[in-house]
């Protein structure tokens, strides 16, 4: 059982693009409808006089954060599965100084640049012009300057998350952050009205009605012990699936010497090494394959042998830092497509794939253990790792 | 009281805190459907790749910001962050547009004049467009989107943003005040 049905892995191209469209334009519009898209009004956040961007990009972050944690929390969704921006400390440290400078001179961000662009607004389409030169600049920069790409990808940390690194619960942590921002909403209007007075104020800002603030503040904190409080079980993980491995692959990462292959022979009378693969292992109790698992380093290849290929997910409660596969139509493929020469075939291609296939038959069968043509092995197919999508903003 | 249903002049600004929840519900909503966050800076990184692409492939396919991108013939337009930015675009175009807001004109405080405003709005938009390239990501993908996430070095990026604007705001004030 699994109830992890989040993030939506959406297959269809076409379709993902659609979503991309329609969620891009709810952001544009509420960035619109707060007042991003006029540079006076982000501006003025940098002389106390409206604190709109604090406060409408701080409701959105525990909005967002009190979500997101609530539906991981009772299950529903897989944080593993999420794309999460990984820290690199320096780079984001210096980067965000920087961005944060040229946000007063120009007034917008990069995604608020777009917005008042789209409103009309010359200043921001020159801003944007000058985003693309920024971003070229860095692209040479970076591949000419060593120091500038030592910069960019100092203090790596990987996906690193911030209740983690300090060691307490995500509720806790959500909790600690709405009533800090609590404070800030707070803090910011009264900033806001002793500033007010020195300063024209920016035409349109509506009058803020103070309770809704709190309303809203309270409101997360009520979901948040909802979800991340009274069901603080841990999510059940999704069965991991292992993905095939073709006979002939696997016969070529054994010849190859492959350090990071891990064979478990899983057949009931698999404790008779001559009927085993070469270099694969007896695992014909539970408690023998998770011994043997615990030898494999992380990211290993592990090769689940079964009679004809049955086994393609992976017993729950393994350990779930290696990459599983199954051979394909198990041992009895094993013997059809390793150890049984293949005839020689018509055409060029299927002569070299006999040759090539009679050399590793035999080298498995015993009748010859010399290897010329075959070398290390192929790149394997078909990885289950999942796809790593570009990162950015 | 039809007059002030007439009246003249953009409608007011909605109250921040409502449109931040519906920006933090876009953003749930994204991570939900989408399986990542919301951003804008990937949109000219990924237009560079393709301009860069068209006039020197071999240089583009070697540089390490920008030849993943194009690897295998990729398009690297084809992406769901540039769509979601295309989508943003229209999207602020509709609520500039309905609530009469859509005005071409040039923001900027009274004691400026607008070629000096440019040359402000194209010389932070150079420095934006650097930094968020250094810091893989800008204010959406890392402060706003990462934030949200819990992420670690987003909320230092976002620390340090609002230390670089406030730090440079007093040298800058004549633009806006």
């Amino acid at each position: 059982m699994n109830g992890a049905i989040f993030p939506l892995q959406i297959a269809n191209p076409e379709v993902s693009l659609l979503t991309a469209i329609v969620l891009g334009g709810l952001f544009g519009f509420s960035l619109e409808r707060g007042g991003f898209g006029n540079a006076r009004k982000l501006a003025a956040q940098f002389y106390f006089y409206d604190m709109t961007v604090f406060k409408v990009m701080f409701t959105a972050i525990l909005v967002a954060m009190v979500g997101l944690y609530s539906l991981v929390g009772m299950g529903y969704m897989n944080l593993d599965l999420l794309w999460i921006n990984p820290t690199f400390v320096w780079g984001q440290l210096v980067g965000g100084f920087l961005l944060g400078v040229g946000f007063i001179m120009s007034g917008l961000c990069p995604g608020t640049s777009v917005v008042s662009a789209a409103s009309g607004r010359w200043d921001a389409a020159v801003t944007l012009l000058g985003i693309f030169v920024g971003t070229a600049v860095f692209a040479v920069a970076a591949d000419v300057f060593p120091a500038l790409e030592q910069l960019y990808q100092a203090g790596s940390m990987d996906v690193s998350l911030l209740h983690e690194v300090l060691g307490v619960p995500p509720l806790v942590f959500a909790m600690g952050v709405l009533i800090v921002a609590g404070a800030g909403f707070i803090g910011a209007e009264k900033v806001e009205s002793l500033f007010a007075r020195k300063h024209e104020a920016i035409e349109l800002t509506p009058v803020n009605k103070p309770r809704v603030k709190l309303e809203l503040v309270g409101t997360l904190a009520v979901l948040a012990l909802v979800g991340l409080g009274l069901r603080p079980k841990a999510p059940a993980l999704p069965p991991v699936q292992a993905a095939a491995m073709a006979p002939l692959s696997l016969a070529e990462a054994i010849i190859g010497k492959d350090p990071a292959l891990l064979i478990l022979d899983i057949r009931e009378d698999a404790d008779a090494a001559e009927t085993r693969i070469p270099g694969s292992y007896p695992a014909t109790t539970p408690e023998a394959a998770e011994a043997l698992l615990a030898t494999a380093p992380v990211g290993a290849t592990v090769v689940l042998v079964d009679e004809h290929g049955a086994l393609k997910q992976v017993p729950d409660g393994w350990r779930r830092n290696v990459e599983y596969r199954y051979l394909q139509d198990g041992f009895l493929g094993w013997e059809l497509k390793v150890l049984t020469p293949v005839g020689p075939g018509d055409s060029q291609a299927e002569m070299e794939f006999a040759a090539r296939q009679g050399q590793i038959s035999a080298y498995f069968s015993g009748a010859a253990v010399q290897i010329t043509e075959v070398a290390a092995p192929p790149p394997m197919a078909g990885g289950a790792a999942k796809p790593k999508k570009a990162g950015g903003c | 009281m039809s007059a002030q249903r007439h009246s003249e002049g953009p409608k007011p600004y909605w109250n921040p805190y409502v449109a931040g929840v519906l920006l933090g519900l876009t953003l749930l909503a994204t991570f939900v459907v989408a399986g990542q966050g919301l951003g804008a800076s990937a949109f000219p990184k990924r237009t560079l790749a393709l301009a860069a692409n068209t006039v020197a492939p071999a240089w583009t396919a070697e540089n390490p910001q920008l030849g993943s991108y194009v690897a295998n013939g990729a398009n690297p337009l084809r992406n769901w962050l540039v769509v979601e930015v295309v989508g943003v675009f229209l999207g602020g175009f509709i609520g500039a547009v309905s609530a009469g807001r859509f005005k071409s004109t040039v923001e900027k405080g009274p004691r400026i004049g607008v070629r000096a405003r440019m040359g402000y709005a194209f010389a932070g938009g150079a420095i934006m467009g650097f930094a968020a390239a250094l810091a893989r990501g800008c204010t959406s993908g890392q402060a706003l989107s990462g934030g949200a996430t819990l992420a670690t070095g987003s909320w230092l990026f976002m620390l340090m943003v609002f230390a670089g604007g406030y730090s440079v705001a007093y040298f800058v004030r004549r633009q806006w005040t």
